[in-house]
């Protein structure tokens, strides 16, 4: 339900920021109705740029005196509606407030305003010796801001961690308008964990306006591998092999035959075409550990069934692998007009079954799953193809993405890695907590946001969230 | 079996053997206004506001099974009750570990340390406890039993509990069960150390590791007597009435990775004019780990622990050191974390002492001061014990309302300033 915003509010919105920086015309507000989940749609009725801190907090108490909706925008490249206004309203996007406050490598952190791109802060440590760990593969447009709203992973987490491990402290907005700094440089304030809380909260809780983030030292060195593997089991035996042996891998990448061809077919990298799976795995840290480490995982691969281990010798056929694993979801345009991908996490020793149960659906339904993932923590990417004209083929596709969902958590798994719940997943939060977790998450909501006015309708599953009937799979791209 | 201190107000103690033993506790003494005490291995029950409100002790140490230990995934579902010797003995079973260098291992439960947020040198290398919960079950203050996170290593389903409960104290709801991410257990651990002249010298050598090729586990910055009474660490130039300082690293992986580590950093500190410094060997070594770990539970007249940003450390154990020149200091150099064991009560007292000195002295570094142990328990008020930064507490607050109403999880011990505690 949608109420048209007083004109009052509007007038006040424009006294604080300035004309230009709201939008209220409806062909300027279309570019807001959705994030990279584009099967619902919903436009704001106005969208504001603030640049400080106080603005946002200005913005918020207004919205509060009108009793509209409001809710906070970064890049918009999340992947699971997050930042879809739900209930129209007032969104704030931060965009604007993009400045690298501070970086000190003796305290080794950075303080970052919302808007900055993901990139840019490692970009601005470049010839530091550190870097910023968290590096979703939209690094490139998505902003810090987003990063903590959606607790961002990316093809490091393996070793490095998601984002929440890395935000030391917040100053943010909170759903009345009060201003409240968290956490800091300093670690182990007194209390309760509230950034915690926050990070991950997909914007329900409170609007981010300042972050401390821990900047992480860079490795000495690099190993880039490609094992090419007779069998998809082989590789997820391999997988199991390697952690268990004792070596985490910076980042540890599966792609099937269907990816393989794709791949193949747009850049030529030169992989074998009758390999059912290959893993691109990585080592970093001390050139001393490197080359045992190298060897240690050639000869796991090879133990598994591997017919070769390919090894990067220059840093330029590691940027050739690199960029197949990265391209890879470009090169689906070659398999299908349409796509859509999943976010399911398994316990990594039950990729082998999950994978199985993957093909089994897939055939049910007559649809062809391609596989492309972050095989080290168990986060997969299944990549359904369709074509979007053909309404039977999506109804299919939905019901076999469901399915999939399922089988994830009948591993012990989750719906979610990376992407987020946000409105496209808010229909299996009852499947993976029990009413009483609900409910306590609930109080967790209403003790920061009691009105609901911030992010409404995003994440718990409550009465007023289940308005939007599914009928179309996105076609997003994965990380 | 855990001893309680004779001044805890218990008056009744209930051992539980299963976790639905405990919602039903809970839920009984919400309906008496009952207050809950939760109780693991002990080991931290002088951390806090002194409990003065008479309730129930809920002895959690019965809760002791490995749920799950699917070794492959590096991930472990235990009861909370474990202690963190017994997690420890298993993982290692499997070459794994919880890294988080807990004192009185063999009392503590897991539960406890996750409640606490006990860590301890290696967390500059490998982190603390919110960095391995990946799923928890607790029970709230009216009883409800409910759980965040799951059992895989990458989960963004609904709100984190995992960070939200670790820390909290036990305030927000009794932890019953835990999932943990596991690390290898590195091949070879080596501590290195040299000794120091003077604070100046020891900021010299840490803001030399910020480039340094070495990638430490723990730096550790010592001193006093309870170090100099260890055998194996250098001896430095400082007079002998000086309290000395070492600087120890830690330095853990392969054994070819070791061995690279220990040499360069030796190089790099050459290259710095020290002279005084060796590796650490053999059963000195295994001596020194252990008092490095232990050292915060050792008993004193009192216990306080700053956390300041990374660069302050130094000034931070001199703001000590001028309260009493005979205290232990350990600091976490490499996260700010300053650990002062006081040889005597100050003389002024503890109020006048931490809001006049210290407090200012950590607050100045944008941190903050607590205190871990005062057997005395004299001014145990809420400014002394949780500092009176501008910390959001009464966001705190309406967040522990949220989960216990009646305010009977640990009445009156933690942050929050509502009128009921």
């Amino acid at each position: 339900m949608q109420v048209a915003l007083p004109t009052q509010l509007i007038d006040r919105l424009q006294k604080i920021l300035g004309a230009e920086r709201v939008l209220t015309a409806g062909s300027d507000l279309m570019a807001y109705e959705c994030d990279g989940f584009t099967i619902e749609k919903n436009s704001p009725d106005v969208v504001v740029f603030p640049d400080t801190t106080e603005h946002v907090s200005q913005v918020v108490s207004l919205c509060n005196e009108y009793e509209v909706p409001f809710i906070p925008r970064g890049a918009g490249t999340s992947l699971a509606g997050g930042c879809l206004p739900v209930g129209g309203g007032v969104m704030i996007v931060l965009t604007r407030m993009k400045e690298i406050l501070e970086i000190n490598l003796r305290d080794r952190y950075a303080i970052v305003q919302p808007g900055v791109v993901n990139v840019w802060l490692t970009q601005a440590l470049k010839g530091s010796g550190y870097h910023y760990a968290p590096d979703p593969s939209s690094q490139g447009a998505c902003t810090i801001g987003g990063n903590v709203a959606t607790n961002s992973g990316g093809p490091h987490t393996l070793k490095y961690g998601v984002t929440v491990n890395h935000v030391l402290g917040l100053e943010a907005v909170l759903a009345d308008g009060q201003i409240v700094r968290l956490g800091g440089p300093a670690e182990d304030s007194p209390g309760l964990d509230l950034v915690g809380a926050i990070v991950g909260s997909e914007g329900t809780l409170a609007i981010v306006t300042r972050v401390w983030v821990r900047i992480t030292r860079n490795p000495q060195g690099y190993r880039t591998m490609l094992g090419i593997f007779e069998s998809v089991e082989d590789a997820t035996n391999a997988i199991s092999e390697i952690i268990g042996a004792g070596i985490v891998p910076a980042a540890l990448e599966m792609m099937d035959q269907g990816i393989l061809v794709a791949v193949e077919e747009a850049f030529g990298f030169g992989f074998p075409l009758d390999a059912q799976a290959v893993l691109l795995i990585e080592v970093d840290g001390l050139e001393a550990g490197l080359d045992h480490q190298r060897d240690q995982i050639d000869r796991l691969c090879k133990q598994c069934g591997a017919r070769e281990v390919r090894r990067a010798e220059t840093d330029k056929e590691r940027q050739q692998l690199w960029k197949a694993r990265k391209q890879a979801f470009g090169a689906i345009g070659r398999l299908s007009p349409s796509y859509c991908t999943q976010d399911g996490v398994v316990p990594r020793t039950k990729l082998p079954q999950i994978l199985q149960r993957i093909t089994e659906i897939s055939q049910r339904y007559d649809l062809k799953v391609v596989n492309v993932f972050h095989a080290g923590d168990g986060n997969l990417h299944p990549i359904l193809l369709f074509d979007e004209r053909d309404q039977q083929q999506v109804a299919r596709v939905l019901k076999a993405s469901g399915e999939i969902l399922e089988e994830c958590l009948a591993c012990g798994g989750s719906v979610t890695g990376e992407h987020g719940i946000g409105v496209e997943k808010i229909h299996f939060m009852k499947r993976m907590f029990s009413e009483d977790d609900l409910a306590v998450m609930g109080r967790l909501r209403d003790s920061f946001n009691p009105h609901n006015r911030l992010s409404p309708d995003k994440m718990l599953p409550t009465a007023g969230a289940c308005g939007m009937e599914q009928t179309h799979p996105g076609r997003h791209a994965a990380m | 079996m855990t001893t309680l201190p004779d001044d805890f107000p218990v008056d009744e103690t209930i051992e539980i053997h299963e976790t639905a033993e405990v919602a039903a506790t809970i839920s009984d003494a919400f309906d008496r206004d009952q207050a809950i005490y939760p109780i693991g291995g002990g080991t931290a029950l002088g951390w806090g506001l002194p409990a003065t409100r008479p309730g129930t002790g809920l002895l959690l140490g019965g809760l002791q099974r490995v749920i799950d230990y699917p070794a492959r995934d590096m991930t472990i579902t235990v009861e909370a009750g474990i202690s963190m010797q017994a997690l420890t003995t298993q993982l290692a079973t499997e070459g794994q570990q919880l890294p988080l260098d807990v004192p009185l291992a063999d009392q503590a439960t897991l539960g406890g340390v996750v409640a606490t947020n006990t860590n301890g040198p290696r967390r500059f290398g490998l982190g603390t406890v919110r960095d391995y919960v990946i799923g928890i079950h607790a029970v709230d203050g009216q009883g409800t039993a409910f759980q965040g996170g799951g059992r895989v290593v990458k989960n963004v389903a609904g709100y984190d509990f995992c960070k939200l409960l670790t820390g909290s104290m036990g305030t927000l709801g009794v932890i019953t069960q835990l999932t943990l991410k596991l690390k290898p257990i590195p091949e070879q651990r080596a501590l290195v150390a040299c000794a120091l002249d003077d604070w100046q010298a020891a900021e010299t050598l840490l803001d030399a590791l910020v480039q340094s090729q070495t990638a430490p586990t723990a730096v550790e910055l010592i001193s006093g007597s309870a170090w100099s009474s260890l055998a194996g660490l250098p001896t430095g130039g400082s007079p002998p009435n000086d309290p000395q300082l070492w600087l120890v690293v830690v330095l853990e992986g392969t054994e070819p990775e070791v061995r690279w580590m220990v040499d360069q950093l030796l190089r790099e500190w050459q290259e710095l004019s020290v002279t005084e410094a060796a590796e650490c060997t053999g059963e000195q070594a295994a001596a020194l780990w252990s008092a490095l770990v232990e050292f915060p539970a050792t008993e004193s007249p009192l216990v306080l622990r700053a956390s300041v940003v990374p660069s302050a450390t130094t000034r931070m154990m001199a703001a000590f050191r001028e309260i009493d020149a005979d205290c232990n200091l350990q600091a976490h150099a490499g996260n700010g974390t300053v650990i002062a064991r006081f040889s005597v009560f100050p003389e002024a007292g503890l109020s006048r002492t931490l809001i006049a000195h210290l407090q200012p002295a950590a607050t100045a570094s944008q941190g903050n001061i607590v205190i871990l142990s005062n057997p005395a328990k004299t001014e145990m008020t809420p400014q002394c014990v949780w500092g009176g930064n501008a910390a959001p507490f009464a966001l705190m607050s309406s967040v522990k309302q949220k989960f216990d109403p009646k305010d009977l999880l640990n009445p009156g011990r933690f942050v929050y300033r509502s009128s009921t505690s």
